[in-house]
C-alpha cells in the first residue's frame, strides 16, 4: 500500500472510527447511569442516549445521508412508523 | 483460500449488471432499497418485543425490577461494546472493498465474524448462568427463582424471545459474513459483486442497532 493509498484509507475510515468512539462514549454514559442510578427519572437521560446511538449508526455507519432520496424516504418512514406505534402505545399505558 | 494467499494490491471492482437493470448505479440502488425495506419489516418484528417489555415494566415495576437485576448487566454491556467494534470492522471491509483491497476486505470480514462469534459465546455463557440461577420460567420441570412474582416470568420470557431472535439474526450474519469472505477471496468477485458487501454491511449494522435497543430495554432501564 502506497503512502497515498494509506492516506486515502485513513480519510475513508475517519467517520466510522469517530462513530465507534462516540458510540463507546455513549455506552459508557448509559452503563454509568445504570450502575449509579443518580436520580429517579434517569430513564429519560438513558433513552436520549440510546436515541443518539441509533442516530449515529443510521447516519454514519449505515451512511443514510449518502443514499438517494428514495432510500432515505423508506428508511425514514420505517423508523418513524415504528416510533409512532411505540409512542402511541406507551402513551396509552403511561396515562392510565 | 487463506487470507495471505489473496492478492494484497488493489483489484478491479464493479457490479455485474443483471438484465433487468440499465446501469450499475441503478442496480446498486435497487439492492440497497430492497435491503432497507426488509430491515424496516425486521424493525417492526423487534419493536413488538420491545414494546411488550416496556409495557410489562410500566404495569408491573415491582416484579420486573428484580428480574432485570438478575440479568447479567456486565455481559450485556460488554456485548454492546463487542458489536460496536464489529461494526467498525464491517465498515473497514466496506471501505477496503470500495478501494479494491481484496485481502484487507477478507481480513476485516474475518474480524467481524470473530467479534460476532465472541458475542454469541458470551450470550451462551449468560444463558448458562441464567439456567444455573433458575431464571428460566418456561422450563416447567425446573423451579423458577422469582415464582412469587408471576409477572416477572412474562418479562423474562420476553427477554429470551428478544435475545434469542437477535442471536438467530447474528448467527445468520456471521455465517453470511464468513461465506462472503471466502467468496471475496476468489479472483474476480469484487469486479462482479462489490455491492453485496455494502448490502451485507447494512444488515450487520442493523443487528448492532437492534442490540443497542435490546440492552437498555431489557438490562438498563429502572435497574
Amino acid at each position: 500500500m502506497t503512502a497515498d493509498e494509506k492516506h486515502e484509507l485513513r480519510r475513508r475510515m475517519r467517520p466510522p472510527a469517530f462513530a465507534t468512539l462516540a458510540l463507546m462514549l455513549l455506552l459508557a454514559v448509559n452503563v454509568t447511569l445504570g450502575i449509579l442510578v443518580p436520580f429517579r427519572h434517569v430513564w429519560i437521560v438513558e433513552t436520549l442516549v440510546v436515541i443518539a446511538m441509533i442516530l449515529t449508526v443510521l447516519l454514519v455507519s449505515m451512511e443514510l445521508p449518502r443514499e438517494p432520496p428514495v432510500i432515505r424516504f423508506f428508511a425514514g418512514i420505517g423508523f418513524c412508523w415504528v416510533g409512532f406505534l411505540v409512542a402511541m402505545t406507551l402513551v396509552d399505558y403511561l396515562t392510565r | 483460500m487463506s487470507a495471505s494467499a489473496i492478492p494484497a494490491g488493489p483489484v478491479q471492482i464493479g457490479v455485474e449488471i443483471e438484465e433487468q437493470f440499465h446501469t450499475e448505479k441503478q442496480q446498486r440502488h435497487a439492492a440497497k432499497l430492497g435491503m432497507w425495506i426488509w430491515l424496516a419489516t425486521e424493525l417492526l418484528l423487534f419493536a413488538g418485543l420491545f414494546l411488550v417489555a416496556l409495557i410489562i415494566r410500566v404495569q408491573h415495576p415491582d416484579a420486573v425490577t428484580p428480574a432485570a437485576r438478575h440479568l447479567k448487566f456486565a455481559i450485556g454491556a460488554t456485548n454492546t461494546a463487542v458489536l460496536i467494534l464489529s461494526s467498525l470492522s464491517m465498515s473497514g471491509a466496506i471501505e477496503m472493498s470500495r478501494m479494491g483491497w481484496q485481502r484487507g476486505t477478507v481480513r476485516c470480514m474475518q474480524v467481524t465474524a470473530a467479534l460476532g462469534t465472541i458475542f454469541l459465546l458470551l450470550k451462551g455463557f449468560e444463558y448458562y448462568k441464567d439456567f444455573d440461577e433458575h431464571m428460566m420460567p418456561f422450563l416447567a420441570w425446573r423451579p423458577y427463582e422469582l415464582a412469587h412474582l408471576p409477572a416477572s416470568a412474562l418479562f423474562v420470557d420476553d427477554y429470551y424471545v428478544a435475545t434469542g431472535l437477535h442471536g438467530l439474526h447474528l448467527t445468520t450474519g456471521v455465517a453470511i459474513v464468513l461465506v462472503m469472505a471466502w467468496q471475496v477471496g476468489r479472483p474476480g468477485y469484487l469486479a462482479r459483486h462489490q455491492n453485496r458487501i455494502e448490502v451485507l454491511g447494512l444488515y450487520w449494522h442493523f443487528i448492532d442497532l437492534i442490540w443497542m435497543i435490546v440492552f437498555p430495554v431489557l438490562y438498563l432501564l429502572n435497574r
